[in-house]
């Protein structure tokens, strides 16, 4: 298969690039080619010091492969070291290293799309991983088919459960990671966002709206316009101000589908 | 006779308690206004000591200096202590963990409580703050005192002082009380009966009313706040004036 993808990002209002502490991951990439693909975007808690690195960390980790799907707490044991090599290799003013003692949390959202020719029907297949708000929505014949782990835009309210960058911070596992599939099917979309963007594009379909079209034409502008049309959006209290990161991915089958 | 100590010693710990309290105030403010990059500016601080002078308090680099920036506070302590602090030690036991303690006010225990000269002084700052940020949060001004006023009676400046008013609301007035009287604590009391001495009553009346997302968040720490509650505490342990200092000065914009 070969996925065209298009990413777009924006800090806080008020906030430099510097303090965005959303990740997404592959980047300035626009297309990928291959049977088996991964996609993810994270969302670094703002309260925390360090975030920005720990949610770089949990989307690389999951695109490369070093995650399995769905996986263990245990797995992210290198990663937390790793953050904490970084952390504790600088020298910190005293309330830097308090906020360091509390660890960074972030939200993660990982994407695998597969296509299998290998049988005489071609699969074509996804499997995502959440922890947290950050969403994916999938479109298929201008309709939204599913979304995942939130389905609806009062669903945000609650406080995240979020990944914790100190291990045997999790008090309970259970529950913590949810898991889900489907099929896809050539033409079919999917977006995947963090949790203001998300919140605003489930409501808007809540309305009867298809906030696709409306990003659709945004896209077509770039960086530039999809910054005007969130500044819109903040400034009609549309959208939360939050940093925001939307990954859109299109996708073509190798093979015409007979499904 | 054999008390455990003197007056003076009395005094010496009650200054102790107080330096600490504030000490470890101004550590919370800088950590909620904190990221890696530094220390966000949510807030300007002062401290304003009184007894045998009236005055800013900081020490160090600050001294003499009424008004900081919290990111100034923050890389700027007077000195820093090295503190122990029993920490889990992830097998259901705790360990000693050494952390790093800044201290910006150092215990004062001398004569007088100039109270009127001090609220004096805070209302000016008060002012001057709401004069060049006419938009801002009220500001919060948290007196701490062991009682009478050895100059005069401080009600009318109290009202004065919350009176001072942004186009966001008038500025609050918060006393803490520690008192040498062995009284039950009482923290937020809607009412000045029950209260032991007319002093407690005197700092009750000049308190502000605890504005309601504050009482919310007292409520949430596990305070039993009323309708009514005012932002006064009297001989609360300092676990609770710190608690008190806290919700008094979180800001909105942080969770």
């Amino acid at each position: 298969m070969d996925a065209y993808l298009k990413a777009f990002w924006l800090p806080k209002e008020g906030c430099t690039e510097e303090e965005y502490e959303d990740a997404f991951f592959p980047r300035n990439v626009s297309s990928l080619t291959g049977e088996r693909l991964r996609f993810a975007v994270a969302d670094g808690a703002t309260e925390a010091s360090f975030s920005k690195l720990w949610a770089r960390l949990l989307v690389r980790a999951f695109v490369r492969r070093s995650l399995t799907l769905p996986f263990t707490l245990d797995e992210l044991k290198p990663l937390q070291e790793q953050w904490a090599e970084a952390v504790h290799g600088k020298e910190l003013a005293w309330y830097a290293e308090v906020k360091v003692a509390s660890g960074a949390f972030s939200s993660l959202l990982g994407l695998e799309l597969t296509e299998n020719s290998a049988t005489d029907a071609t699969e074509r297949q996804w499997r995502a991983v959440a922890c947290g708000d950050s969403c994916l929505v999938q479109i298929s014949a201008d309709q939204i088919l599913r979304s995942f782990p939130l389905s609806e835009s009062a669903a945000f309210t609650s406080r995240p459960n979020l990944l914790s960058s100190l291990a045997g911070a999790e008090v309970d596992e259970t529950g913590l990671v949810a898991e889900c599939t489907g099929t896809w099917t050539a033409d079919d979309q999917f977006f995947l966002m963090t949790d203001a963007l998300a919140c605003w594009f489930l409501k808007q379909s809540e309305f009867g709206k298809k906030p696709w079209s409306l990003l659709k034409e945004v896209e077509t502008g770039g960086q530039t316009s999809f910054g005007d049309f969130v500044a819109e959006l903040r400034t009609n209290g549309e959208l939360k101000n939050d940093d925001v990161t939307l990954m859109k991915i299109e996708l073509l089958p190798s093979t015409p589908g007979w499904d | 006779m054999a008390d455990a100590f003197s007056a003076g010693e009395v005094a010496q710990k009650k200054a102790d308690g107080v330096a600490d309290a504030i000490n470890r105030m101004l550590q919370n403010l800088v950590i909620k206004c904190a990221k890696e990059e530094g220390i966000r500016d949510y807030f300007e601080v002062g401290v304003i000591g009184y007894g045998a002078q009236v005055g800013p308090a900081f020490s160090g680099t600050l001294a003499g200096r009424p008004m900081v920036k919290i990111s100034e506070v923050g890389n700027s302590p007077a000195r820093v202590e090295q503190r122990s602090k029993k920490v889990p030690d992830g097998a259901g036991g705790l360990a000693e963990q050494s952390i790093r303690f800044p201290i910006w006010f150092e215990p004062v225990a001398n004569g007088g409580t100039p109270m009127c000269q001090a609220l004096t002084q805070a209302k000016g700052i008060v002012e001057g703050w709401v004069g060049q940020h006419p938009n801002c949060f009220p500001p919060i001004v948290i007196h701490i005192t062991d009682g009478e006023s050895t100059d005069g009676d401080p009600t009318s400046l109290a009202d004065q002082i919350r009176k001072v008013k942004s186009s966001d609301g008038e500025a609050l007035l918060f006393n803490v009380h520690c008192s040498s009287q062995k009284a039950q604590p009482v923290v937020f009391p809607n009412t000045e009966a029950g209260l032991p001495d007319q002093y407690a009553q005197q700092l009750f009346r000049m308190s502000s009313n605890l504005p309601p997302q504050m009482a919310n968040l007292a409520k949430g720490e596990g305070l039993n706040v009323t309708e009514g509650a005012r932002g006064f505490v009297f001989n609360a342990g300092m676990v609770e004036v710190i608690k008190a200092l806290d919700i008094g000065t979180r800001p909105s914009a942080l969770r």
